[in-house]
Parts: C-alpha cells; structure tokens; sequence
C-alpha cells in the first residue's frame, strides 16, 4: 500500500487527459442543449483528484526516496527510445504545484467565463495544459521533454487564440506559437545533436555524462546555445519575449496559469540541463548576460506599461530572466525553489488583478483608483502577492532571492538589486494607481467578485502566507546567518526603496495627470517594449518576407517558366512545322527524293573513294 | 573509244534527274506523267545496260525492263484517267491549284 500511489504517479498526466477528453462533449456543437458548464466541473474533479494524488505520493516518495520509471516507446534498429520517469520529492513537488494551481486556476474561471459558452474548449486546453506540464516535469528524458514542449506549444496556441474573433488575438496566437516555436526548433537540434555524443538522453546520465567529457570548446559552445535557446523562447527572454506581451491576449485563467507555471516548463528544462550547459563557459555567460538584460529591461518596461496584463507579463520575463541567472551561476537547487514561489506569488497577483478586471472592464491602469475601499480582500491578495514576490522577509521569494543574492557577485548582484527595486517600484505603482487616490467612472462601483474568484484567490493567499513554513518543513531555508550578510540586507533595502519610491510618487493626492519622465522619446521607448515589434517587423520578418516573395516569384517565373517553355517550345514548333504539309503534292515528291537521296549519301558515304573509277 | 557501262548510267541519271526536275517543277499535270515516263525510261537504260554489261547470259535485265514498259503503260493510263477525274470537277490541270489537303 505504501508504494500505491507513487508507482501510479504515470497516472497524474493521464487524469487531466481524461478531463480533457471528456469536456469535448460540452462543445456548443454537440451537445446543444444543456450549456457548456459540466465540463468544467469534470476537468476540476480530474484536477483535484490528480492533486489528491501527488500529495499521497509526495508522502510516500519523502520516506522511500526517489523512484524512476521507464516503459519502451521506440525500438529500431541501434536506437532505443524509453519513456523514462522520476519520481522525486522535487517532481512530485512540482506535480502539487501544477496541479494546484490548476485547480485553484479552474475553480477561478468558473466565475470568470461565467457569460462565456466556450467551456468545452477552454477547460479541454487548461487540461491538456496540466497534462503536459505533469507529464514534462515527471519525464526524465530530453527527448520527451521535448516533446512535450512542442506539444505546449501547441496548447498555448490554441489557448490564446481562445476568442479568435478579435483581431488581436489572431495576430497574438501567431506570434506566440512562430516565436515559441523557433526556440523549440533550435532546441531540437541541439536535442538531436546531443544524442551521437552523450548515447542518452536521460538526464541523469547527461549530468555524469557531462562531468566526465572533453568536447571541442567550439562543439560545446554550439551545443549548449542550441539547448539554451528552447527556454530561452519558452521563457520569454530578450530577445524572444514579445509573445508573452501579445498572449495577455488570451482569457485571464489562462494568463495564471501561463504566467505562473507554463513560462517556467522552460525554465524546469534549463534547470535539468544545468550540467550539460556548465560544459561551455560561454554559453554560461550567455545565459547570464541573456537573463540580465531581460531582468533588467523587462522590468524597465513594466513601469512604463499602462495595462495591467501587461504589467505582469513584463514582470514574468523579468523573473525568468532571473531564473536564467540563477542556472547560469549554477545552482538548480535555488532556482527550483524560486520557481515553486515565485509561481504562488505572480498566481496570487494575476488572480487579484483579473478579478478585478472583470468587474471594471478597462485594463488601463490610468483608468483605475480608489479600489483600496471597494475591494479590500483583492486588495490584500495583491500586497500577499507582491510581498512574496519581491524580496520581503519572511514571506515566499525572499528566501530564494537571498540565498541567490548571496552567490551572486559583481554585475549580477547590481542587476539582482536593481530588478528587485523595480519590480518593487512597479508594483508599488500598481498599487498607487489602482487601490489609492479617487475613484474615477471606472470605479465608481466595483463589487468584490463572485466566490467562484475569491475563493480561489484567498485560498492561494493563505498558501503564499504559509509557504515560508512549508519551505522549513522541507529544510528548504537558507541557514540563519546568511540573512545578517550584507547581500541580503542590500536586498532588502532595495525592495523597500522601490517600493516606497513607487507609493510616494503614485500615492500622492497632489499628483495631477500622469508621471511623466523628463525625456518623451525615453518614455515611450520603454513603454513600446523597446519597439521590439517593430525590431521584428524590420529584421527577421522583413527578410524572411523579403526572401519567401523573391523565391514565389523564381518558382513562378523561373521555375514554372522552363518547364512552360518546353511546352511553347513544342506548341510553336507544331505551329510552325505543319506548314510543310503544303498540299503540292510535288512539295511532297521533292521531301522524298531528297530523303531517299539523303539516306543514300549516309548509306553510300563510306564507300564514296571507290568511286574514283569514274573518273578513272 | 569503248562503250562502257558507267556511260549508260551517266546518262540514265541524267535522264532521271531531268525527269525528276520536270515531276517536282511541272504545273501541268500532264507534264507530270511526262517527267514520270522519264524517270521510267531512265530506270529502263539502268537496266539494258546492267543486263548487257554484267548479265549478257540470261539478260534478267531485259526481262525486267519489258515488265516496266508494260507496268508503266498501264499507269500512265490510270494517271491520265486521274487526271481527267480532277479535271471534270476542277476544271484545271494545274497542279498549284491543287493543294486543297493542307495543314
């Protein structure tokens, strides 16, 4: 019985897919009659019983230790393809994690699509999403986690392209799954590429693989970019993160989930190929400078944005991009624990916000005020939210960020400290524009939303307040000394400068109009996200247009033109020869004597110096 | 100076290329069985003088040369008839006027 529950953990993935499958039905197509909300209900009992699950077997998987499991998927030939698992506290953690979340997710748009009929298709997406996800995070194989990327590639296509009536959601699926998908592409061939050298694609045997090798620096260098840069898109990073600004397109459960978990699937994959990367010093500082420059202008540019979605999607890139520095210096096991928090905590603000949202229509921060009396347990969620994640002791993400601050050293600590102060400042400012000052016709009446929001909302807020207590019990807290070091007050320091620069220029009733930066041309560059879209357009768009018109038109005209040609060719000559069937019948008599003659001259031709007897 | 056979196969090919230049520039159709009884007649020589030079034994050539005479009669006399055939409907013999089956 003890081993029950962590030998069928191969079943987590599969609950979802069964809600998945099972909501089908409820489309609006073919069950007409009843409404789309049972397959809601299902996909959260599938949800709930998967967290049921993980939670027995993250018990069991404590006291036996970690278990792997492997079935055969492909035999041919030399190549041998298993589906191998792992079932460790850290998966079976993060399987309570998604499927958390999930639920939590799920419970929370029952209240949000409530005047919406496409619930079929959402929830078949937000579980397929969880299947994926499970199955990544359980899967101990680069080349399955592949493939499941792909797959969530997919669903976040799908997914955004929820209401594709709107324009904007057409153009923001596109880009998503074009940006999300040149990053997996580029993942696969160092994927493939890794496979002749290593003779595995297990992650365990990567890391003893990756102790033990001398490869060609250069060899190294391209491998480890090319594996870098499937989290590199996944995540959002600079500079493949403009999808993740167009994908707050998509319905709001969806962005809790997408902006907690599915961005970080990314990172879990950078994570586990942390050995395989330490192999090339230069990719590391890739990854490093890669991860600096998104947390730093990431960060920038959500200050500088007016819509609330995407102010927390610039704020993910950020986070990512710490991620990324995180597993650039080398330390998967604090990086892991800044994603378990750090998921809490954005869940916890998104959610806050989207209920928000919902009631108020407009997305324009500007728009906004006065909320703070209104909706004061939205209110409070969010400051759960923003204090667990910025560096506020004792809740969530201080931990992870301290311990980081701690390894971290010259530039990269300044980078640590500067995004800390700002998102601080960001949030700060979110809070000053939205919950403080008058209320304005957006928010003249703002009722705190259904239980269907608030439920799940609170019920994070307590997990975000307990999650300190949960990381002791798992002894995953730095020890005490570390927070007297001057790293970590700095930190703290910072959080409380950006936070109170933030509330002393947004929470002030003076203030008139919006804050404006001395320069309009600076402004703007940060809140057009460093014209990135236009970057695209003028580069990579622009030559890969360039370039598919150039060859439409050498298929068109070359290409199709010669084999045309033969065809004019034998048209004209048809055309043309026929005229030698003239009707004289002495044309005729003339074509056969010269042919008979012709013939007898190549006939006669060898024998022609014996004629000389003629003439003899 | 001998008599040798090259010189009736000189003068039969000139025989024929005279008859061959008058089938392929006649307008007359007339003119045409004309120029065909010359080539005949030039193929006749060939044979007399192949029968006379190199087979004067059994003089196959001679034999062949009657059963030309006789063949060409009887198709001059089919060639006449045709003529007069397209004449009745045409009212012409000229052979330009004749190019009805063309392209």
């Amino acid at each position: 019985m003890l081993q029950f529950f962590s030998q069928t953990i191969w079943l987590i993935p599969c609950y979802a897919l069964i809600g998945a499958i099972f909501a089908i039905p409820w489309s609006p197509g073919l069950i007409r009659r009843t409404g789309p909300r049972p397959s809601g209900y299902i996909n959260i009992l599938m949800t709930f019983v998967a967290l049921v699950h993980s939670i027995f077997a993250l018990v069991e998987v404590r006291q036996t230790g970690t278990q792997f499991f492997s079935f055969n998927w492909l035999d041919a030939a030399s190549l041998q393809i298993n589906f191998e698992m792992i079932a460790s506290p850290v998966t079976v953690g993060a399987l309570i994690l998604i499927a958390g979340l999930n639920f939590l997710a799920q419970i929370y748009a029952v209240g949000y699509l409530e005047m919406d009929w496409g619930w079929a298709r959402f929830y078949s997406l937000m579980a397929l999403f969880e299947a994926g996800m499970c199955a990544l995070v359980l899967c101990n194989s680069l080349f399955f986690s592949y493939v499941i990327l792909e797959i969530l590639t997919l669903g976040t296509y799908l997914l955004i392209g929820f209401w594709f009536n709107q324009s904007l959601v057409v153009t923001g699926a596109r880009d998503a799954f074009l940006t999300k998908r040149v990053g997996d592409l580029i993942l696969l061939m160092g994927v493939v590429a890794l496979l002749p050298l290593a003779k595995t694609w297990n992650f365990q045997e990567l890391a003893i693989w990756a102790n033990t090798v001398e490869l060609d620096p250069r060899l190294a260098t391209l491998l480890t970019l090319a594996l870098i840069a499937g989290p590199l898109a996944k995540c959002a990073q600079f500079p493949l993160h403009l999808w993740l600004d167009e994908a707050m397109e998509g319905p709001m459960p969806a962005t809790i989930l997408r902006n907690t978990v599915v961005v970080s699937t990314g990172a879990w994959v950078l994570i586990r190929l942390e050995p395989v990367i330490a192999l090339s010093s230069f990719t590391i500082n890739t990854a490093l400078w890669i991860g600096g420059v998104t947390a730093v202008g990431a960060s920038l540019i959500a200050i500088a944005q007016i819509d609330i979605k995407r102010i927390l999607s610039y704020s993910t890139s950020a986070f990512m991009g710490l991620i990324f520095i995180t597993v650039g210096i080398g330390e998967p096991q604090i990086a892991f624990s800044l994603l378990l928090t750090y998921a809490v905590a954005m869940a916890l603000i998104i959610m806050s916000l989207g209920g928000i949202i919902l009631n108020n229509i407009s997305q324009d921060v500007t728009q906004y005020g006065a909320l703070w009396s209104r909706r004061p347990v939205s209110a409070l969620c969010f400051l759960v939210g923003v204090g667990s994640l910025v560096a506020l002791p004792p809740l969530g993400d201080f931990w992870g960020l301290a311990e980081l601050s701690n390894t971290l050293n010259g530039p990269f600590l300044g980078i640590l400290l500067l995004v800390n102060g700002a998102i601080a400042f960001s949030m700060a400012r979110v809070w000053g524009l939205m919950f403080t000052g008058d209320p304005t016709p957006m928010t003249q009446r703002s009722p705190e939303g259904l239980w269907a929001l608030v439920l799940p909302m609170t019920g994070l807020a307590g997990i975000a307040l307990h999650l300190p207590l949960i990381l002791s019990q798992l002894n995953l807290l730095p020890e005490f000394p570390l927070l007297t070091e001057t790293p970590v007050l700095l930190l703290t320091a910072s959080t409380l400068i950006g936070g109170s620069a933030g509330l002393v220029i947004y929470w002030n009733r003076n203030r008139k109009g919006a804050v404006t930066l001395g320069s309009q041309a600076l402004q703007d560059f940060f809140a057009y996200d460093f014209y990135t879209a236009k970057l695209y357009k003028l580069t990579i768009v622009f030559a890969v247009d360039i370039i598919s018109q150039i060859i439409y038109w050498i298929d068109r005209f070359i290409v199709d033109g010669v084999v045309n040609l033969v065809g004019l060719i034998t048209v004209f000559s048809g055309q043309t020869i026929r005229y030698n069937t003239s009707g004289q019948t002495q044309f005729y008599v003339l074509s056969i004597i010269l042919g008979i003659a012709l013939l007898g001259i190549t006939l006669c031709y060898p024998f022609f110096d014996q004629l000389n007897f003629v003439l003899n | 100076m001998e008599l040798q056979l090259e010189f009736f196969l000189l003068l039969a090919a000139a025989l024929f290329c005279i008859g061959i230049y008058g089938l392929v520039t006649s307008r007359n159709a007339v003119r045409v069985l004309m120029s065909v009884e010359l080539l005949l007649n030039a193929v006749n020589l060939n044979l007399m003088g192949f029968s006379n030079f190199l087979d004067p034994q059994e003089i196959k050539g001679q034999v062949f040369t009657i059963f030309v005479i006789t063949v060409a009669a009887a198709e001059a006399a089919v060639g006449l008839a045709i003529i007069l055939a397209i004449y009745r409907n045409r009212d012409t013999i000229d052979m330009e006027q004749f190019n009805l089956l063309k392209w």
